[in-house]
């Protein structure tokens, strides 16, 4: 199968600032690809790169094979991009920049007519056709966005923060609509801060920080990287935590176990298979159980572990790029280096 | 692609093209009624008033002798404009990136912008001369266009070149202050100093050597070629090295869109 994207040791230097620091990635064709990191990680340069916006200080990138600097008018021909800015033509209609933005694609104006008609009616704001963009509402604009980045017919669809600031109703439409042209066979990039946007729809997710990548993964297998919360509350709890460390002694999945507000919790990976063993074993002591929950770890805090910056972390590592293990312990994979910014 | 790279890029530059005329054509009172304004001004205060006390120069009527020039005026200073602006407010706004992430080859980009605003410029400098016709008319005799086609040359050559010299400030502007300096700060003196308002031969031996340093004199002169047939300089030569001058600047336009000066960081 091609590949939609191909990154090898992507690098983009401002001055003495390192915003891509060798990014490599493969993002395989028909994918929902997710790009997260904290601000300054270099998502948007890295995205910039691909559609011309920046050039790249060094590496290479093809988009379906296509080079983005040596064969840029096919790259670009394939890709569709719904930016974070609001960088559109103000002068006119937003069904004439549509209409403009599929012509610059060699689509015959007629088509384009047909392909704008379509976008808007794909994200719900057909009816304001004929209004400009600075007179659309903040979810308009967004909705705007991705029907400009879809009325080209892109094969390769970049969405940098497409909720960004949207409510929920609309974030669920756009969620349903960058879906189903998945499923229809369209490649998804995605960058996004709402982790839980890319824990719902992303096949893979590659964390970038600070430059470099983190880490490439599924979000489930993230997920079972960080660690769960069973907390207990007990009838007759102990004035310490030791008597009951010794609860379930040998389970390695057990990471700590402590009192809070008279509260047994349980910190442990993969806390739901650790719950009933626990139950078990306190029922066994002869604790009474009132109430448990399990806080399942979110990719967020796995997100957030990952990105964690410490002191002297200079060395930074790149452990998920292509045939680099993406399994390394979670505390030594946060890397160092400058900050990106875009 | 949508299409073969040759029709794409077709398509591309006729969307854009169609696009920035579109934007000048839909706003007459930003670009069309300025220079309709100023020039009905110029023409009465300059042409018939200060005109009866000056008399003739090179034979022909005052009114008539600055008719060419302030036709040069507003076509230049038009296309200068269009051109800088719209390539500036789109670096401003960023709506810019709609055209640069597309698949438009960076001629095919060069040549609409530069098409575009020349268009305006000779769209204005068509204006200005039906102003000047209904007045000179009026007052003397019919306007002569004495050498047509050199008129029609002078004008596509001279528009051309300041619309291209539009992108390079467009692109080279990092402010609104910096338009506006281009444009009343070199382009008005050059103009002004160009022969519109007086003739060479009015000028000291020492300042008619200067003024032919100056671009515009040629411009001024070669369209005042066309319209009286009368000329200070020879006007072959003046179209030879005013549309190699317009050659080089789309040129450095297409190399600076492909470096991404201004445009890329």
């Amino acid at each position: 199968m091609t590949n939609a994207l191909e990154v090898e040791d992507l690098r983009k230097s401002y001055g003495d600032l390192d915003a891509l620091k060798g990014v490599s990635l493969t993002v395989p064709e028909g994918s929902f690809f997710g790009l997260l990191g904290p601000n300054g990680a270099g998502k948007t340069t890295f995205i910039n790169v691909l559609v011309g916006l920046v050039r790249a200080s060094g590496g290479d990138a093809r988009v379906f094979g296509h080079d983005v600097e040596d064969d840029y008018r096919k790259a670009r021909d394939r890709i569709g991009l719904a930016p974070q800015e609001f960088n559109v033509d103000r002068f006119f209609p937003i069904h004439e920049v549509l209409e403009h933005k599929a012509g610059y694609h060699g689509v015959p104006h007629d088509v384009a007519a047909e392909r704008a008609e379509r976008a808007l009616k794909q994200v719900g704001i057909y009816d304001k056709r004929d209004t400009r963009f600075d007179w659309l509402s903040g979810g308009m604009k967004r909705r705007f966005m991705l029907a400009r980045a879809l009325v080209t017919d892109p094969d390769l669809l970049i969405l940098d923060e497409p909720s960004a600031g949207v409510d929920v109703q609309l974030r669920r439409d756009l969620w349903d609509l960058v879906t189903e042209l998945n499923e229809r066979g369209t490649t998804v990039l995605l960058t996004t801060h709402y982790i839980e946007e890319a824990e719902r729809l992303c096949d893979e997710v590659a964390i970038l920080d600070r430059g470099r990548v983190v880490t490439v993964a599924s979000p489930e297998d993230l997920m079972d990287r960080g660690t769960d919360r069973v907390v207990v509350t007990l009838r007759d709890p102990p004035a310490s935590a030791a008597s009951l460390s010794a609860v379930l002694p040998g389970d390695d999945r057990i990471e700590d176990v402590s009192l809070e507000e008279g509260r047994l919790v349980v910190t442990a990976r993969q806390g739901g298979l650790v719950a009933p063993d626990l139950v078990r074993e306190l029922d066994r002591a002869g604790h009474e159980i009132l109430d448990m929950e399990i806080k399942r770890t979110s990719l967020e805090e796995v997100f957030v572990d990952m990105t964690r910056h410490d002191e002297g972390d200079e060395d930074g590592r790149d452990d998920a790029n292509e045939g680099a293990p993406d399994d390394a312990p979670l505390e030594t994979a946060a890397p160092g280096g400058g900050e990106g910014s875009r | 692609m949508n299409g073969d790279a040759g029709a794409v890029d077709l398509t591309g530059f006729l969307t854009l093209t169609r696009r920035e005329v579109l934007r000048f054509l839909r706003r007459p009172a930003n670009t069309f009624a300025p220079p309709f304004i100023t020039n009905v001004l110029y023409f009465s205060v300059f042409g018939v008033i200060l005109g009866e006390r000056v008399g003739t120069i090179t034979g022909v009527p005052y009114i008539l002798f600055i008719l060419p020039g302030l036709v040069v005026l507003g076509a230049v200073s038009n296309s200068f404009e269009n051109a800088s602006f719209s390539i500036f407010h789109g670096r401003w706004n960023e709506y810019i990136h709609e055209v640069l992430t597309s698949p438009l080859s960076y001629a095919g980009m060069v040549g609409a912008y530069v098409l575009s605003a020349a268009t305006r410029g000779l769209l204005v400098g068509g204006l200005i001369a039906a102003i000047g016709w209904a007045i000179v008319s009026a007052l003397f005799r019919p306007v002569p266009v004495e050498k047509p086609a050199y008129l029609l040359a002078f004008m596509l050559v001279i528009t051309l070149l300041f619309a291209s010299l539009g992108v390079i400030g467009g692109l080279a502007a990092s402010d609104f202050d910096d338009l506006t300096v281009m444009n009343q700060f070199i382009l008005r003196p050059l103009v002004f100093f160009g022969a519109v308002f007086y003739s060479l031969e009015d000028l000291t031996p020492l300042l008619r050597d200067v003024s032919l340093l100056n671009p515009m004199v040629y411009m001024v002169n070669g369209v005042r070629y066309g319209f009286l047939g009368v000329a200070e300089v020879d006007p072959r030569l003046s179209l030879a090295v005013l549309a190699g001058m317009t050659a080089a600047a789309v040129g450095i336009d297409v190399l600076l869109f492909k470096r991404g000066y201004g445009l890329t960081d």
